[in-house]
Order: structure tokens, then C-alpha cells, then sequence
């Protein structure tokens, strides 16, 4: 099986813009879940993982004029995709096939909220019609990478799509239908979503709690981020230097409810056993799990059963991040992919903020104070949407 | 390993989960066409029929006749597309934000509004716990699925793979579409839409899905030779594309019997495949299929349906060909060219069933 290898890295985030200022805020304990700021929403008293840019700064980052129309979730992918191409060194006179793979579930939505009576009423706004849908935005990040992407598509499975452009983008690379693949998601906040999940009541009036017994629900979050993916052999080539490998990953389903899950978490027992599967490993070899833990009743325990099957008694270090940076939806997996990949490099656990009682049917406690200087060879990451669409990643030490 | 199409099935403005449009096809007298809708008690009680919007159960009517007519109670893995995912629940819970500012919203329209909520009632319907995923990819989110599909079956993961496309298209949404030129205004009858330089095509919903297997089932409807998306801007690289994928098939311009295109009525749509087939297939007939489907996102989705049901029937109707003639009437490979605004693109290459 092909060995793939991570060339590449970029994030913008609640925790702010770059790899950098992202492991900064992990190891210091710095959430960046606070007031709402630039969405303009009745429920801003909901506490959420904001990106601290507004629209205009964004636009400054990546030289955008402000007459040139583009979605709030195409800048946030454009600077994280910009970041991480350049990590990755990939130039854009090279001739190798570079798939760009992009989640996104809100797409252009921020806007068309703001403009859904121009839409339809006027001619004011006609330039965002065309930039609501997820393709859209794929198509507006790809942009600034004019030139060489061979292949695009868009994920949308809720809140696993970044997880499963990661699968797809696995695929592509085993099936040599791509050299290179940058894989992720992107989601900025919108009233939209924000007043759906307020009317299913999952919603935390304060900073989310994830694992501990007290939880009320999540704080939505926003973001992008982005992977670089090739075979070894082709990131050898190029003399591109290798972070870590993608050892395995895989997706299953819950097929238990629309917005729920399952008591036992079926979907995320199998998408964690089979990605284990894929990677070869055990679950005994895996030193870390960063959980998608979003601080709902619901998902904390279900995910917590589902680690219980596949781990038993020998528990690794389990932490959720989703007290940092906020639930940025499509782009969860992407953001955790990238924090994972960051505690397997720089040997850290990030702790799990907020958390004083562990949940009565769980065998296990969260990580409460960071730890660093610890040995981590294999960390997994889980990724779970509405939907019942569950996805794992296991990223593992260059072997 | 080979792969093959065991069953497709359609519901659009032509007789639905039938192949009735090869006989009795209906032709379209407006720009805005909505579904023939089946009767949906056999898929779905009544009960759940209505909580459910009108595209959640189109699709799982679709994808529930198309697993009965493949044989096969339980696929692998359930991959969709989706170019604007449930868009009238969307707009429900739209205008309900704007509307209520905010206030006293109703939750079902939003559960309902994600994209992924199809591939998700699909696999509840079937207590599915295998691969399951969502392409939401404009013009090329039904080839995305496809692809993905494939790759699933080439990577021996999966023994089978359902696969859909499935879009809606609502008044307002028509209407928002409509000022960026998509639409035809006027008459729409077929030598109007095949006349050249006329913007706009007509829409058309789409729900089509079709079950992929590496067993060549005894109803299996045709081989599926291989699938692939790319980007492409100038018709040199997208000539270049189509010989490397030919080439990767082991087959030859020579060898493919019909091609069969997106073309819409659309000029901009249009004027790419005119050209990539004026130079590389000026004897080989092209066929459509949009001028009975319609134009939406996952509109692709019928080009794979419709050219696996003539491989399998061994027939075209005329209705079917653009321009050109069959010379002999046999038809052994056709070839799916899909694009999107001549940026994202598809080749698919079907092949008859050897049995």
C-alpha cells in the first residue's frame, strides 16, 4: 500500500492565522471561544469560537480589494490553503497532479443570508447568488492557486467533511489518480447555522465542557485548514520534507438518526476500528485520541462508549479541542487534523479545557493540564457529523 | 477487476423509475419543469412521507427501486451528490431566520437542510453502516460520487456501491439561477435548444441513481470501464486529458460508437463540446439527454443512466442523437463527456456487457 506522507500544513482558526499561533495557544491553554464580534446575530450571547479577523482584514491578509466579491468561508480557505502550499513548497510551474479537496456544509451562506431579498428582489447583489453554493467555494479558495490544480471537488457531510476530503484525497493518492493532494475543510459562522443548532437546543450558553458530566452542549467555531498529502516516494522526489505519515483513516455510518447518535456509537466504533484496520495498528498503539468531543450530552458519551469498545480498559490519552476553538463545523476535521499532526510532532497533549466531572458511564477522564515532553507515536482523530457520517484518521511518526 | 452498472433508475419529468422515455419520451414545453412524481407509498409510509421534503423522497424512492431492480438489499457504501443539497427546506429555514429575525424557529427544515441528509436517509433506511459520503461539487457532484464509488470498488474495499445524484429546483431558486442567465426564455422545443448561439437551457430536478458492482450480475446493464474529474481551461489540455484517459482505458477514439454530452441548449455550455467534437469525433454521433432531463446540478447523473439503459437495450432512439448517424446499429462503447463552466470536467467510458 502506498505510504503517504503529510508535506504540508495550514490554519486559520479561533486560535488565529497559522500553524504557529495555533500550537502557541494549545500549549499555553488559550481559548479563543469569546463574544461574537463580526457575526450579527440576535443569539451573539452564545459564546463561540470567532476567527479575530473581520471580513476587511481577511481581505488585507490575501490582497483582496474590497469591490471584489468573495464568501467569508472562500477567504478563510485561501489563507489556509496559501500557508499550506507554501509549507509544502509546492510551486506553481510544477507539472504534478495536485487534487485540492475541500469540505464545507455553510459554503456561501453568511452572504446569502445578508442578501437573500436582494436575490430575489433587486439586482444589488446578483455576484453572491453564484458564490452560495459549497462548489462555489471550493472553486473561489482553488483560485489562489491559479493554474496547476488537476482535479477539485467539495465534501459536504456536515460536520466529517473535512475528515472524509482527507479519505477521498487517501484515495486518490492509492489509486494514482492524483501526485499531490490538499485536503481539509473550511466554514465561517453563519446565523444560519448558528440559529439551527440553537433550535435543537445544543447550544452552550457558556464556554463548552466536553467529557465532563455538567456538559450542555457546543460552542460553534469557525475556520479552515488544509493538509498537503503525497506518496512518500513522490515527496522524496521533490525533495519535499516529511511531517508525518497518514497511516490510515476510514468512514462509516451511523445509520441511527438525522441529528443523533447512538447510544453505543456504532458509526464511531466502526470508523475507528476500521481505520485502525487500515493503518495496520492496534488500538494498543495508539498513545492519543483527539476526540471529536463537542461538548453535547449526546455526542460526548456516545463517542466515549464507542472508545470504551475499541480500547477497553487500556485507554490512551484522550482530549477534545473544541473548548479552544469552538465547533467549526465542516471544518473540524481539517483544524484537528492539523492540532493532531502538531501534538505528534512536537510531542505535546493538549489539555481538555472546562472539564471538573467525569460522565458516569465512561471509563476514562479527559487530559486536564497539557502535558509536554510525552512520546506519541500514533494519534487518532475522529470526526463525526449530523447525519451519522463518522470518520477517523490515525497520523503517525515518519517510520 | 471489472465494474458494472447492475441498475439505474430516474425520477425527472419523464415517466419516473421507468425507462418509458426510450418508447414514449415526454418533451418539455417550458423552461421550468418539475418532476413526475411516482407513487411513493411503496417506499415510504405515509407516516414518514410527510416529514420528509419532496427531494429526500424522490431519492430514496430512487435509490430504493434502483437496490430492487439491481438485486441487492444492502450496498457497501452509499454515495451521493448533491449540487444545493435540500434546497426547499433550506429556504424554509431561510426565510424563517429573516422573517422571525431569529426568533421561534422550527428545527426540522434545518436537520433537513444539510446536504448530507440524503446519503443519511438512505442509510437509515437500510440500517447502512458502510462508507457513506457526500459530493456537493456544482456540475460535477454526481461524477464526484461516481468516481469515489469506483475507487471504492478498484481499492476492493466495497462489492457494491450506490450511487446518486439529487437536486431540486425550487421558484425562487429558478428565479435566482435565472438572473445569471441560465434559463431560456421562449420557446424550448428541440430544434430550438439544438439551434447554436442561444443562451439558456431548461431545468430539470434530479434524482438518478445507480448501483455499481464488480459481479456481472445477469441484469447487470453494462460495464463501467473507468471514471475520471479533472480541471482543464483550454480544449488542447482537455484534448490531451481525453487521449490519456482513453489511453488508460485501452481503447481508442476509433473504437467509441457514440459520445454522449452534456449539451443543454445553453451556447455556453454548449460551444466546448461542439468544439472538442468537431476535432476529435467529427464522424462519431453525439447524443444528449438534457433536452429530456433537464439542467441541475447533478443533471450528469442522467447521462450515465441514460447511456447505460441504451447499452443494455441495444438501441438509440433518435430523440436521443444530437447529430450524426449510426451506421451500423450496433453499439458496443460510449463515451459521457460531462463539463461545468468549461472548468470542471468528467470522462466516463461504458462498455457493453460480455457475457
Amino acid at each position: 500500500m502506498t505510504d503517504i506522507v503529510i508535506t504540508g500544513m495550514g490554519i486559520i482558526s479561533a486560535l488565529g492565522h497559522g500553524v504557529e499561533a495555533t500550537a502557541e495557544a494549545l500549549l499555553h491553554h488559550r481559548s479563543g471561544i469569546g463574544k461574537m464580534r463580526f457575526l450579527k446575530t440576535k443569539h451573539a450571547d452564545h459564546p463561540a469560537g470567532e476567527v479575530p479577523f473581520s471580513d476587511e482584514q481577511l481581505r488585507d491578509i490575501l490582497n483582496i480589494s474590497n469591490d471584489f466579491a468573495i464568501t467569508r468561508t472562500s477567504l478563510l480557505g485561501r489563507i489556509a490553503l496559501k500557508e499550506a502550499a507554501e509549507m509544502a513548497t509546492l510551486n506553481e510551474e510544477s507539472d504534478a497532479r495536485i487534487a485540492f479537496i475541500s469540505g464545507t456544509t455553510v459554503g456561501g451562506m453568511e452572504k446569502s443570508e445578508q442578501f437573500y431579498r436582494d436575490f430575489l428582489e433587486n439586482d444589488d447583489r446578483n455576484e453572491y447568488i453564484a458564490l452560495h453554493d459549497c462548489g462555489a467555494c471550493t472553486d473561489m479558495i482553488a483560485k489562489e492557486f491559479a493554474g496547476n490544480i488537476s482535479m477539485q471537488t467539495t465534501i459536504s457531510t456536515a460536520c466529517s467533511s473535512a475528515a472524509n476530503a482527507v479519505i477521498l484525497g487517501a484515495d486518490l493518492l492509492r489509486t494514482n489518480r492524483a501526485d499531490i493532494v490538499i485536503a481539509g475543510g473550511t466554514e465561517c459562522l453563519s446565523k444560519f447555522h448558528l440559529d439551527g443548532f440553537n433550535t435543537l437546543m445544543i447550544l452552550d450558553s457558556e464556554p463548552c465542557k466536553p467529557f465532563d458530566k455538567a456538559r450542555k452542549g457546543l460552542n460553534l467555531g469557525e475556520g479552515a485548514a488544509y493538509i498537503v498529502m503525497e506518496s512518500r516516494a513522490h515527496a522524496e522526489q521533490r525533495g519535499a520534507k516529511a511531517i508525518c505519515q497518514l497511516s490510515g483513516c476510514a468512514n462509516r455510518c451511523d445509520a441511527f438518526h438525522q441529528t443523533a447518535s447512538s447510544p453505543e456509537g456504532e458509526g464511531a466504533y466502526q470508523a475507528m476500528m476500521a481505520a485502525l484496520r487500515d493503518a495496520g495498528l492496534q488500538p494498543a498503539d495508539i498513545d492519543y485520541v483527539n476526540a471529536h468531543g463537542t461538548g453535547t450530552p449526546n455526542n460526548d458519551e456516545s463517542e466515549g462508549r464507542a472508545m470504551m469498545r475499541v480500547f477497553g480498559n487500556q485507554m490512551p490519552m484522550v482530549s477534545s479541542t473544541k473548548a479552544y476553538t469552538g465547533h467549526p463545523t465542516s471544518a473540524a476535521g481539517g483544524v484537528e487534523n492539523v492540532i493532531s499532526i502538531l501534538t505528534l510532532t512536537r510531542n505535546f497533549v493538549p489539555a481538555n479545557l472546562n472539564f471538573t466531572e467525569k460522565i458516569d458511564s465512561l471509563n476514562f477522564t479527559p487530559v486536564t493540564e497539557t502535558k509536554t515532553g510525552v512520546q506519541l507515536n500514533h494519534v487518532l482523530t475522529n470526526s463525526f457529523g449530523f447525519g451519522g457520517n463518522d470518520s477517523s484518521c490515525i497520523f503517525s511518526k515518519i517510520k | 477487476m471489472s465494474i458494472y452498472i447492475q441498475s439505474a433508475s430516474q425520477i425527472s419529468f419523464q415517466q419516473p423509475l421507468c425507462e418509458k422515455w426510450l418508447d414514449e419520451p415526454i418533451l418539455p414545453i417550458q423552461s421550468f419543469n418539475q418532476p413526475m412524481e411516482p407513487d411513493y407509498k411503496q417506499f415510504i409510509a405515509p407516516a414518514e412521507s410527510r416529514r420528509m421534503g419532496k427531494l429526500l423522497k424522490r431519492a430514496v424512492a430512487t435509490a430504493l427501486d434502483t437496490l430492487a431492480k439491481g438485486g441487492c438489499e444492502m450496498p457497501d457504501a452509499i454515495i451521493s451528490g448533491t449540487g444545493l443539497g435540500c434546497v426547499e427546506n433550506t429556504e424554509k429555514f431561510l426565510n424563517a431566520v429573516i422573517d422571525n429575525e431569529e426568533e421561534c424557529l422550527p428545527p426540522t427544515p434545518f436537520m433537513q437542510s444539510t446536504h448530507n441528509t440524503i446519503s443519511s436517509q438512505i442509510s437509515l433506511k437500510l440500517q447502512c453502516h458502510g462508507y457513506n459520503s457526500t459530493y456537493s461539487h456544482r456540475g460535477t457532484s454526481f461524477d464526484s460520487a461516481l468516481l469515489d464509488a469506483v475507487m471504492q470498488l478498484q481499492l476492493g474495499r466495497v462489492n457494491t456501491a450506490l450511487v446518486g445524484g439529487y437536486d431540486e429546483m425550487t421558484p425562487a431558486y429558478f428565479k435566482m439561477l435565472g438572473k445569471l442567465g441560465y434559463w431560456r426564455d421562449g420557446d424550448v422545443s428541440i430544434d430550438e435548444l439544438k439551434k447554436d448561439g442561444i443562451p439558456g437551457a431548461i431545468s430539470g430536478g434530479a434524482s438518478v441513481s445507480a448501483l455499481l458492482g464488480n459481479k456481472n450480475t445477469q441484469n447487470a446493464l453494462c460495464q463501467l470501464v473507468d471514471t475520471e474529474i479533472f480541471s482543464c481551461n483550454s480544449v488542447e489540455k482537455l484534448q490531451n486529458k481525453l487521449h490519456s484517459f482513453l489511453n488508460r482505458c485501452q481503447s481508442e477514439t476509433a473504437e467509441i460508437d457514440a459520445v454522449m454530452c452534456g449539451l443543454s441548449g445553453d451556447k455556453a455550455n454548449d460551444d466546448v463540446y461542439r468544439d472538442l467534437l468537431c476535432k476529435e469525433f467529427p464522424t462519431i454521433p453525439t447524443l444528449w439527454y438534457k433536452h429530456l432531463f433537464g439542467e441541475s446540478f447533478c443533471a450528469s447523473g442522467y447521462g450515465i443512466y441514460c447511456a447505460s439503459h441504451l447499452l443494455n437495450a441495444g438501441k438509440v432512439p433518435d430523440l436521443l442523437i444530437y447529430n450524426g448517424k449510426f451506421e451500423k446499429f450496433v453499439v458496443n462503447n460510449i463515451l459521457i463527456i460531462n463539463h461545468f463552466q468549461n472548468n470542471d470536467f468528467s470522462l466516463t467510458l461504458l462498455t457493453k456487457c460480455h457475457n
